[in-house]
């Protein structure tokens, strides 16, 4: 990591320059191609999503937004392209992409808690595991964490006994307890009873006001609009059209944009 | 056929009944014992990346599944020795006690091992990518979180794999095990007391694999709470 020593000479025009290692995305991605068998589903993105930014991914389904954050974490095997977290390749031969992963939480539609594990033990999982903390100081930061999301009550419930909102949050809590810096969300509010989604938003809400980055796979197009920095449009595997959520939500060009949005506002 | 005689025979196949069933028993547990490690290795290969570890897997699980027990008893007891006395193995001999627990074992461990795949297969996709995407390592989360997952699906089928294992054990007094259908059948060579003598028999596996039902029951109910 010679990120010192080039520090300023790839700056682009007009970065926040908020992280540590300043002027340098977050995460770049360049020439994204994902294909399952004969059917290519990601057919060359770039993107650059620079420190503290949050963009919202929208999209008819099948379009490849899914894809293409799983690809982010290397959760799908990229076929060609390369995807740069902190200056770091997680595509390249031989990255240590458990290393990597753990700069990258992510949300899953369907939770995903563990079902054999408390509440509590699901955030202690894994720092306990990786050997980060001593089970007593990630009970502390567990309960810390819980404490944010609105569940320190349910620390010691099974994750079988919480409504979904309720479980979406743990999850969220979960991904956090590895201290990320950067949040991917998966179309986290997709399996949720309608009465849910705000408590779900609103924690995202949150942790966007504190200055998360993160990447948003959504179809809640309300929150993509108030709290994005920049709104993505993807269909066909490829970006069509993105901007500040304003000018591609309420006046988009491209005509696949406006028959998208037609449909879904 | 009246009560009194079911008594009487009770009295006089007990002891030959109860010697038999040591046999059954101590056949069945030891074989399991073993069917259940032979499975873990069985499954381990079938999941692997290598095409040969799995290709073998596949083999193993084929022949066993596709041919009688019986068959597979005889084939351990008489056919792989003149096999090996043919390959210059004069000497090789294998008892029937042998015999049997092999067969018994390599018959358990292909269904258990496809048993274990199963049970590992049904927990949901999301469970591993949840864990990889913390950061922890494959075999980890394989570890920590799978297969305690697994075990809970697995519990029953394992249980109902232990009961046919106990039943098939039966089988075993075709090559000459002295289990409990080898010692009813003497018995009724001596007396001619057919009915008497299978209904106690029957009776016993009924007993035993109720029991074990009961425990499976119990167990799955605790496992659901």
């Amino acid at each position: 990591m010679d990120d010192k020593t080039t520090k300023g000479a790839t700056t682009p025009a007009g970065a926040p320059a908020t992280g540590d290692k300043a002027g340098q995305p977050k995460i770049r991605i360049t020439g994204l191609c994902k294909s399952f068998g004969d059917n290519e589903v990601l057919s060359g993105i770039d993107l650059d999503v620079e420190p503290g930014e949050v963009v919202c991914v929208i999209g008819p389904s099948g379009s490849g937004k899914s894809t293409m954050l799983r690809c982010i974490n290397r959760l799908e095997e990229p076929t060609s392209g390369d995807i740069v977290i902190d200056g770091e390749s997680i595509c390249a031969p031989g990255a240590d992409v458990d290393r990597i992963r753990r700069h990258l939480g992510m949300v899953f539609q369907q939770f995903n808690l563990f079902p054999h594990y408390s509440v509590r033990e699901n955030l202690t999982y894994a720092p306990v595991q990786l050997k980060l903390m001593g089970q007593a100081e990630a009970d502390k930061v567990a309960m810390d964490l819980l404490a944010r999301v609105g569940m320190a009550d349910k620390a010691d419930a099974m994750p079988r006994s919480l409504s979904g909102g309720q479980q979406q949050r743990v999850a969220i809590a979960r991904a956090l307890a590895m201290q990320p810096d950067i949040m991917l969300f998966d179309e986290p509010t997709s399996a949720l009873d309608p009465e849910m989604v705000h408590e779900v938003l609103d924690v995202m809400r949150e942790l966007a006001d504190d200055g998360m980055t993160m990447v948003i796979v959504t179809h809640e197009m309300g929150f993509a609009h108030d709290v994005a920095d920049r709104v993505i449009f993807i269909d066909g595997g490829v970006i069509v059209e993105q901007g500040d959520p304003e000018q591609v939500m309420n006046h988009p060009r491209n005509e696949r944009t406006k028959s998208f949005l037609s449909k879904v506002l | 056929m009246n009560p009194e005689s079911l008594i009487q025979t009770l009295q006089g196949v007990g002891p030959m009944l109860a010697s038999g069933l040591g046999t059954t028993l101590y056949v069945t547990v030891l074989s399991l014992v073993i069917a259940m490690v032979l499975g873990i290795l069985v499954c381990l290969m079938h999941l692997s990346h290598l095409k040969v570890l799995r290709g073998i897997a596949k083999f193993y699980i084929w022949i066993i599944r596709g041919t009688p027990m019986l068959v597979q008893a005889f084939y351990v007891y008489f056919a792989l020795p003149q096999l090996f006395q043919l390959l210059g193995a004069t000497e090789f001999r294998v008892s029937v006690l042998t015999a049997s627990i092999l067969t018994l074992t390599l018959n358990a461990g292909a269904y258990i091992s496809e048993i274990f795949r199963g049970s590992i297969e049904a927990v949901p996709k999301g469970q591993m990518e949840a864990s990889r995407s913390l950061g922890v390592s494959y075999a980890t989360s394989m570890r920590k979180i799978i297969l305690p997952q697994a075990v809970r699906i697995c519990l029953p089928s394992l249980v109902n794999q232990c009961i046919i294992t106990l039943k098939d054990s039966t089988i075993l007094y075709a090559i000459g095990l002295g289990e409990i259908m080898y010692q009813a059948r003497i018995y009724v060579g001596r007396t001619m007391e057919s009915f008497a003598t299978y209904t106690w028999v029957a009776v016993v596996f009924l007993l035993i694999t109720s029991v074990l039902m009961l425990v499976s029951r119990t167990v799955e109910k605790r496992m659901r709470a």
